[in-house]
């Protein structure tokens, strides 16, 4: 028996050192015929088919086939690793290129490094180790590759793994209270979650859009799910053409989106008041908007046009015929910047799209008007603007009428407020507040420019009468002195 | 008056006739076109008193509690709002957004813009709605019951 | 002349003779030479002065003191009262022509050694005249309330600060206190619109009665022209129509200003504000300025600053008493050593402003 052993030992100093590890693991063929779940698990895992023996983890001597030898301290045996040290035994072989190379890896080596710049790499409560550590979501006796699907990162399990901590409400109260848990709840009704609850791993789960190992706090300008940041991530798939082959969705979207009035303050200001693709579809619940709650979905900012949209007439004709609120107007993900160009029965217009001359007559009349009314507001606050610009220019003094302006500005843009409540009466109120507010501004510029030209008229016949006595003096000395000269 | 009685002259009859004409015409028009002015000057004109300073806002006791009202600061507006707790607030009321003119909603407790919706605190900060930056702060004195409305420095 | 002006001329004389003045007023005579020309800037000055007092009242109906008040009702003036516009312009150009015209007369009477026994107390009025112009141009300067005028005062009441001793006391004296506030503003108006104008009045009637009295004055060694005695003409009606003559024309040129050029009103003052960039006092105080500033850090164990304002004093101390120490003029004596420190005074004084103004 002894000799039995002393050949097998031989053996494996012979393997080892020609550079592979065929040899039994002593650790677990001990701990196999104990029949513990670790050795068990082992059994499957990527490391033990790589040859990585029990103490490549635990320390101590694999080989020894005494117990006391093959778990010594001084032989650097650690036991049940805690901590952090669970999450540096991973790196001792994951950070290294070499060490990778050398088991015919081409992973990345870079994990450890991206999990100390993500969230999870914040302090525990207990003060002395990582929130998360390697094995928290991968697993450990057991680990297989992520593309496994018996593995916890595999894409149809991810969801459970994070939501072991994320929907544990008592759980996530000791970080962060105000987070809430039901994402995943959230995720199940949505087309992604449905999807990959029907076993498609194509479908984005949680690491699809916060990332992996470097995954940061959403408020944090660097993360995936940053609201800047938000276009970039979800055309990483929905902007990949060969990958949504399938599902029979189109491509256009962040194109689209890039190119209106949204995505040019998101993602040319970093206007964070803009809305990313989450703000109308919905981040963990995303699904594109029903046809009558878009007017909701886009009145979360642009309330007062839904409210005065949701009370006029337009509200059922539109849910009669499906067509979808706010987006057969403005589109959806190109909306551009809305112009007084869309009111009225011009070929631009979209008014007369339903309303036209022949089928509703009344319709098109109010469009019509609508639009005449806009037009000489903006036409009346042009030229108020402009002779209050040219009396500025003359030097006069008009910021009192400047001041006034800002209210002609302010019912132009009210006005087009008020347009979706496709009143007429209403709108009219609003517009020709307006106009009356520029009737004045342009009076009082007028008086100013006509001041202007007041002043110079005047100063010229004051010359013109100066110089006329001027001259009329000058002869009068000469005769006086003439005559003094007479004398 | 005087040169006429020194012109008095019995050569050229006609010419200083003329002479005296032009000069004393030209001199009831000089006084005529400086005597004008004045009396237009003198007229009191339509707004009877110089307005109300930008930075001078009336009495603090004029002002109910939990309501705001806009003050003309220069050529700009600027909200005064005076907090259920008679805090005394300003800030510019021009709406970050697209420069409509906000106003104090007394049931939000919220300043508002009729424009889009906006809202602010009443700290002046965009809570809701479009505007991308908060409404920038004047300081508001007091000085012998009169508020004093001041740009921040 | 009428028989109904007869009557009213005969009711005034009965009471007042007026007949004395009338036969006084025709034996006055201008002496008539080469630089006679001089002669009219006095009247010039005068005419600005009556203009200045004019237009002053009228905008004491609407101008209204006081920090939240001033800069306001300037702009009330200038935008709702009609001609407000034009009455502000015309009394900050004729401030400015007032104080121009005024230097050219004092320089022309110290050429001509004008000031020569027996004018000395003419010459002396006439300078107190033109320090109390400065003070008037000083203190109106801050009236409209503006950032400008803020900083200038600030800055002009900061320099009289330096002076030793009595310097700190009449900072705070024109201050009103330790700041340039409200207060100042309210002291300064008080300066503007009674102090200096009563002053002003009282000085101004012993220059014309003395002026009235004595005649004009005759360059020395003109005194006589190839043996016979100088041309003359008389002052009434002959020099006092040329004089309206000019007065017609600078009213023209101050209508032409203020028309073309009104007076700004700049921004209202903020003391929390930080100063704006190239402040700089009125023109006449520029020269002045503009020596602070070359003046180093330390003269003659003094101060610059302190050395600069002591040596303006001096300078102007003996400008004013120059009939007491130039005898030699008053004896009819030619003085060159007078020509050369007043053309020294004239072009230090130009080329210093035109420096100030250019930096």
């Amino acid at each position: 028996m002894k000799t039995l052993r002393m050949l097998a030992a031989l053996i494996t100093i012979i393997v080892a050192l020609s550079g592979r590890a065929l040899s039994e693991d002593q650790c677990l063929t001990c701990h196999a015929g104990l029949g513990d779940k670790e050795s068990q698990g082992y059994a499957h895992d990527i490391h033990k088919a790589k040859g990585i023996s029990c103490a490549g983890c635990h320390g101590g001597n694999a080989q020894a086939d005494d117990m006391d030898k093959g778990m010594d301290k001084a032989a650097g045996f650690m036991g049940v690793p805690h901590g952090d040290d669970i999450s540096k035994a991973c790196a001792s072989c994951h950070s290294s290129p070499e060490k990778m190379k050398s088991f015919g890896s081409n992973l990345p080596t870079n994990q450890w490094e991206m999990l100390q710049t993500s969230v999870h790499a914040k302090l525990s409560t207990n003060g002395n180790e990582h929130i998360a550590q390697c094995i928290t979501c991968h697993g450990v006796h057991g680990i297989v590759s992520v593309k496994d699907p018996r593995s916890p990162v595999y894409p149809l399990n991810v969801v459970k793994t994070c939501a072991q901590c994320h929907s544990n409400a008592s759980f996530m109260r000791d970080y962060n209270p105000a987070m809430p848990v039901d994402q995943v709840e959230k995720y199940r009704t949505s087309v992604h979650g449905t999807l990959n609850a029907k076993g498609d791993p194509k479908t984005a789960e949680c690491a699809s859009c916060h990332g992996s190992h470097d995954i940061r706090a959403a408020k944090d300008a660097k993360s995936r799910v940053y609201g800047v940041n938000i276009p970039a991530t979800c055309s990483g798939c929905h902007s990949d053409a060969e990958r949504m082959k399938e599902y029979k969705i189109p491509t256009d979207q962040f194109a689209k989106f890039s190119r209106s009035v949204h995505g040019a303050a998101l993602l040319q200001k970093h206007d964070l008041g803009a809305p990313a693709c989450n703000d109308c579809h919905g981040n963990h619940g995303a699904a594109p908007p029903g046809v009558e709650s878009v007017s909701k979905v886009c009145g979360t900012c642009h309330a007062l046009n839904a409210d005065l949209f949701s009370a006029s007439p337009h509200k059922k004709a539109f849910d009669d015929r499906k067509l979808p609120e706010c987006e057969t107007c403005h589109g959806n993900h190109e909306i551009v910047a809305a112009t007084d160009k869309l009111l009225g029965v011009s070929n631009d217009a979209v008014c007369s799209k339903c309303h036209r001359p022949d089928e509703n007559p009344k319709g098109y009349a109010v469009a019509k008007t609508m639009k005449s009314l806009i037009d000489s507001l903006e036409t009346a606050s042009d030229t108020a603007a402009s002779i209050v610009n040219d009396a500025e220019q003359k030097g006069m003094e008009v910021s009192e009428a400047r001041f006034k302006l800002r209210d002609a500005h302010q019912a132009r843009l009210q006005s087009r407020t008020a347009v979706h409540s496709f009143d007429e009466q209403k709108f009219r109120d609003v517009v020709s507040g307006g106009i009356a507010v520029a009737a004045v501004v342009a009076k009082e510029g007028k008086t100013a420019v006509d001041e202007y030209y007041f002043r110079r008229w005047g100063l010229g016949i004051a010359t013109l009468i100066i110089s006329l006595v001027l001259v009329s003096l000058y002869f009068t000395i000469r005769r006086i002195e003439r005559r003094q000269a007479e004398k | 008056m005087v040169e006429t009685r020194n012109a008095g002259g019995p050569e050229q009859p006609g010419k200083r006739d003329f002479l005296k004409y032009v000069l004393s015409g030209g001199l009831v028009a000089l006084v005529g076109s400086i005597l004008y002015p004045i009396l237009a000057y003198l007229k009191p004109p339509i707004q009877a008193e110089v307005a109300v300073s930008s930075v001078k806002a009336g009495k603090v006791d004029a002002m109910e509690k939990d309501s705001g009202q806009i003050v003309k600061f220069g050529s700009k507006p600027v909200i005064l709002i005076k907090t259920a707790n008679d805090e005394l607030r300003a800030f510019s009321a021009t709406c970050t957004h697209l420069d409509c003119t906000v106003q104090y909603k007394k049931e939000m407790g919220l300043i508002w813009c009729a424009c889009h919706n906006g809202k602010y605190d009443l700290n002046g900060r965009n809570v809701s709605g479009p505007p991308p930056r908060p409404l920038d702060e004047y300081r508001v004195t007091v000085q012998g019951g009169e508020i004093m409305i001041s740009k921040k420095s | 002349m009428n028989g109904r002006m007869k009557k009213a001329y005969d009711w005034v004389d009965e009471r007042v003779h007026l007949e004395d003045l009338v036969k006084f007023m025709g034996k006055k005579y201008v002496p008539v030479h080469r630089h006679s020309i001089w002669y009219y800037f006095g009247g010039v000055s005068l005419f600005l002065f009556i203009i200045q007092v004019l237009t002053g009242i009228l905008l004491l109906l609407y101008y209204k003191s006081g920090e939240e008040l001033a800069f306001e009702s300037i702009g009330y003036i200038m935008s709702k009262v009609q001609f407000g516009w034009l009455i502000r312009s015309i009394h900050s150009w004729a401030a400015n022509l007032f104080i121009l015209s005024s230097m050219v007369h004092m320089f022309s009477v110290y050429f001509e050694k004008s000031y020569r026994k027996p004018r000395e107390i003419t010459w002396l009025t006439g300078m107190l005249m033109f320090f109390l112009a400065l003070a008037f141009g000083f203190s109106g300067y801050l009236l409209p309330w503006n950032e400008l005028a803020y900083f200038a005062t600030k800055v002009g009441t900061d320099i009289a600060g330096v002076v030793p001793i009595i310097g700190k006391p009449m900072m705070q004296f024109l201050r009103s206190g330790e700041e340039v506030s409200g207060a100042t503003l309210s002291r300064f108006f008080g300066f503007h619109v009674a102090v200096f104008p009563g002053i002003f009045t009282v000085l101004l009637g012993i220059h014309l009665v003395l002026v009235q009295r004595q005649g004009m004055s005759e360059p020395i060694g003109m005194e006589l022209h190839e043996g016979k005695p100088l041309k003359t003409m008389p002052f009434f009606p002959n020099f006092l129509l040329r004089d309206l003559l000019l007065w017609l024309i600078v009213l023209n040129l101050l209508a032409i200003l203020a028309v073309f050029f009104p007076w700004e009103l700049g921004k209202k003052a903020d003391a929390f504000a930080s100063a704006p960039a190239g402040i700089k006092p009125e023109w006449y105080f520029l020269f002045m300025f503009q020596t602070l500033k070359y003046i180093p850090g330390k003269m003659l164990f003094i101060d610059g600053e302190v050395f600069g304002i002591m040596i303006f004093g001096l300078a102007g101390l003996l400008w004013m008493l120059v009939p007491f120490w130039d005898l030699k003029s008053s004896r009819g004596q030619q003085n060159r050593l007078v020509n050369y420190l007043g053309l020294f005074a004239v072009f230090y004084i130009i080329i210093l402003t035109i420096v100030g103004w250019l930096l």
